[in-house]
C-alpha cells in the first residue's frame, strides 16, 4: 500500500492508482498554457496602423466638405468635376504603375475595359442626375441631414479597414456613401450638382480606398504621410466655415492616433487566454483532392 | 429494508436534455448508470424533454421509468432556459417519487441545469457530470462557462469523466478541485466480445463510429479515406452513425468511385456495434478503428473496440491518451 502511494500519480484512466477519486495530484494543470498566440503590440507600429481609420474619416470630412462648398457657392460643380476627375486619373495612373511594378495583376482587366466602365458609368449617372436630383427633394433638410448622419456613420463602421471581422461588408459601406451622396445631391437643384457629387462618392468611397489598400501593401512607407496630408487638407478646409467642426476633427484625429493605441497597448497586460488539452483541435486547411 | 447503514437506499432522479431516442455517449451513460444502480437496489427515474411523438411516461428494462416532459427542444436538442416554467412540473415529479438525490449530466443541458436548481431550492442533494469539453477563446464558450459557474455554485459533487475534463470543468466553472471526481466511463465488456469469425479475410477492415458532426473530425476523415484507399488496395472503410457530415463522406465517396470500399451504416443501435444486422458486423468485422475527434472527454467508442480486439488509432486530443494504456492505442496530431 505504501508503495502504491509512493509511485508517482500518472494522468491514465486504466490503472487503479489507489487514490480517492477527487484525489488532486501537484501536477494539477500542469498542462495550463496562457498567452500563446498573443500579438505583442508596438506604440508606434499601432499609431501608424491607426491611419487606416483616420484616412476614411478624413475621406468623409472631404466629401462633406465639397458639398458645404456647394451648397454655399464657394465651389462650382465642374470646378469639383475637375478636379475629382484629375485626382482619379493620377491614382490610375499609380495603380497601373503599381500593379506593372509589383507584378501584381489578380484581374485580367485591360486598360480598355476600365475606360468602357468608367465611360458608362458617367453616361449613367449623368443622364440618371435629373432624376438622382429630384429623387429626395421633397424630404426636410433636417431629415436629410439626419440620413446622412447615419448613413456616414454606417460607411465607417462596415468599411473594410483590414481586419476579417463579420461586421466588414465592402459593399454595404460603398452603398451607405452613395445613399449619403443621393441624399446630398437632392439639396443642390442643378443636374450637374447632382451628377458631380455622386461621381465624387463613387470615387471617394469606392476607388480611393482600394487604391489607399494598393498603397498600404506595396509601399507602405507612403502612408503615415498620407494620413498626415490628409489630415492637414481636411482640417483647413474644415476651419473655413466651422471653427467648431475642425477642432472636433482634430481633437477625434489625435484621440485615434495617439490616445487609442496606447489604450490597447496598455490593456495588454490584462489578456489571459487560457490553452490546454482540452482545446479542439484546429483542422489546417490543406489541399484535399 | 437493511439496517446496514451503508447500503442505504437512494432515489435517484437522472436528468438531461439527452436521453433515448437521440443518441450519442450521454445517453447511453445515463442508461448504464441507471441500470446499475437499479441492479444496487436504488430507485432510478429519468427525466428529459418530449421526443416526437415519445411524450409522458415511459418504462425501460428493469421498470427503469423515464419522464418525457412536454418542453419542447429550442436548440441543438436543448429546452429553451426559462428556469421558472419548469419549476411545477419538476417539483412535482420530486415529490411525487420521492427523490433524495437530482443528478445532471451534460452541461449543454438547459433541463439538467433547471431540474438542478430547482432541487437545490427543495433542499434536495445535487450531483452533476460533465461529459464534454469545452474551450474558453469565443463568446459563446465565455458565456456558456458563466452559465455552468452559476449553475454548479450549489451543486454538491461534480463528476468528471477523465483527467483533462476535470480540469476543464474545474477552470470552466471555477470549482475547488477537491469536488470533483474522476470517473472514467465504463463498458459493459460482456458486451464487446472479439469475435474473430465475422473479420473479412484477405482485408483490413477500418471502422468509424461516431455521429458525423464536424467536432469529430468528419473532415480529417474525408481527407484521409482516399489516400488511404489509394495507397492500400485492401482497405476497406466501414462508418457507423449518422449526422449532418454524412453528405461530405458520400460525396468523397461519390467523387473517388468508392462505393465498394467505404460502406456506410448510418444510425447505429448501442447494442449492435458489436454485430450490425447480422451480416455486415461493424465492431467484430474490424481491425482497425479510427477515431478522428477534435475534442473528446472520455471517447468510449474506443474503449468498445479495444474490448473487441481492434487495433486503435486516434487523434491525441482532450482525455484520448487518458483512456488505454500505449500498447493499445496508436495516438496522432490531428493536423500531422
Amino acid at each position: 500500500m505504501v508503495d502504491k502511494q509512493q509511485k508517482r500519480w500518472r494522468k491514465i484512466l486504466y490503472e487503479d492508482q489507489s487514490v480517492p477519486d477527487n484525489y488532486v495530484d501537484s501536477s494539477f494543470l500542469d498542462e495550463l498554457q496562457k498567452n500563446l498566440h498573443t500579438r505583442k503590440y508596438d506604440y508606434w507600429t499601432v499609431c501608424e496602423q491607426s491611419g487606416e481609420v483616420t484616412q476614411q474619416i478624413s475621406s468623409l470630412g472631404l466629401f462633406v466638405v465639397a458639398y458645404v462648398y456647394m451648397e454655399n457657392g464657394w465651389l462650382s460643380p465642374h470646378t469639383l468635376f475637375t478636379i475629382t476627375t484629375t485626382l482619379t486619373c493620377i491614382g490610375y495612373l499609380l495603380k497601373v504603375y503599381i500593379d506593372h511594378y509589383y507584378q501584381d495583376t489578380t484581374s485580367n482587366r485591360t486598360l480598355l475595359d476600365d475606360i468602357k466602365t468608367a465611360l458608362v458609368f458617367a453616361g449613367f449617372s449623368y443622364g440618371l442626375s435629373p432624376v438622382l436630383v429630384s429623387l429626395t427633394e421633397t424630404i426636410s433638410t433636417d431629415t436629410i441631414y439626419a440620413m446622412t448622419a447615419m448613413m456616414l456613420l454606417g460607411n465607417l463602421v462596415f468599411h473594410h479597414y483590414g481586419a476579417n471581422a463579420a461586421l466588414v461588408s465592402e459593399a454595404l459601406s460603398l452603398n451607405a456613401g452613395l445613399f449619403a451622396s443621393v441624399c446630398l445631391a437632392s439639396r443642390l437643384h442643378t443636374t450637374w450638382h447632382s451628377f458631380s457629387t455622386v461621381t465624387f462618392s463613387i470615387e471617394i468611397f469606392g476607388l480611393w480606398p482600394m487604391l489607399r489598400r494598393n498603397l498600404r501593401k506595396h509601399i507602405p512607407q507612403t502612408q503615415r504621410w498620407l494620413t498626415f496630408l490628409l489630415m492637414i487638407i481636411t482640417s483647413m478646409l474644415l476651419w473655413t466655415f466651422s471653427t467648431v467642426a475642425a477642432i472636433f476633427y482634430i481633437t477625434l484625429f489625435l484621440f485615434i492616433t495617439f490616445i487609442c493605441p496606447a489604450w490597447l497597448v496598455s490593456l495588454q497586460p490584462l489578456k489571459n487566454n487560457i490553452h490546454g488539452p482540452w482545446d479542439e483541435a484546429v483542422i489546417e486547411e490543406k489541399k484535399v483532392s | 429494508m437493511s439496517n446496514c447503514l451503508s447500503l442505504r437506499r437512494h432515489n435517484v432522479c437522472m436528468v438531461s436534455d439527452f436521453f433515448y431516442p437521440n443518441m450519442g455517449g450521454v445517453e447511453s451513460h445515463i442508461y448504464q448508470l441507471s441500470q446499475c444502480l437499479l441492479e444496487k437496489g436504488h430507485k432510478v427515474i429519468i427525466m428529459t424533454h418530449f421526443y416526437g411523438d415519445r411524450k409522458g411516461v415511459r418504462y425501460l428494462t428493469n421498470g427503469l421509468k423515464v419522464y418525457y416532459l412536454p418542453f419542447p427542444a429550442f436548440y441543438n436538442q436543448c429546452i429553451l432556459p426559462t428556469i421558472y416554467i419548469t419549476f411545477p412540473l419538476v417539483r412535482n415529479i420530486l415529490i411525487k417519487e420521492q427523490i433524495t438525490i437530482v443528478h445532471g449530466h451534460s452541461a449543454f443541458s438547459t433541463l439538467a441545469h433547471e431540474t438542478m436548481f430547482h432541487a437545490r431550492t427543495m433542499g434536495l442533494k445535487t450531483v452533476f457530470t460533465d461529459h464534454s469539453l469545452f474551450g474558453f477563446a469565443d463568446a459563446s464558450s465565455i458565456l456558456t462557462n458563466k452559465i455552468l459557474q452559476f449553475s454548479l455554485a450549489d451543486c454538491n459533487h461534480v463528476i468528471c469523466v477523465s483527467h483533462t475534463s476535470k480540469e476543464n470543468t474545474v477552470l470552466r466553472a471555477g470549482l475547488d478541485p477537491k469536488e470533483v471526481s474522476v470517473i472514467p466511463n465504463a463498458v459493459d465488456a460482456t458486451m464487446f466480445v472479439p469475435d474473430p469469425s465475422k473479420r473479412h479475410p484477405g482485408k483490413i477492415t477500418i471502422v468509424v463510429v461516431s455521429r458525423l458532426v464536424y467536432r469529430k473530425g468528419m473532415d480529417l476523415l474525408a481527407g484521409i479515406i482516399p489516400d488511404v484507399c489509394q495507397t492500400h488496395p485492401d482497405v476497406q472503410f466501414i462508418i457507423g452513425g449518422d449526422g449532418p457530415k454524412r453528405i461530405l463522406l458520400e460525396e468523397v465517396r461519390e467523387r473517388h468511385e468508392l462505393h465498394d470500399r467505404v460502406i456506410m451504416l448510418g444510425m447505429l443501435e448501442h447494442r449492435k456495434v458489436r454485430d450490425v444486422s447480422q451480416d455486415r458486423a461493424c465492431f467484430s468485422a474490424g481491425d482497425i478503428l479510427i477515431n478522428t475527434s477534435l475534442t473528446e472527454a472520455f471517447c468510449i467508442a474506443i474503449v468498445e473496440a479495444a474490448c473487441c480486439g481492434l487495433q486503435v488509432v486516434s487523434t491525441k486530443v482532450g482525455g484520448v491518451p487518458e483512456v488505454l494504456p500505449p500498447d493499445l492505442i496508436y495516438l496522432a496530431e490531428p493536423n500531422d
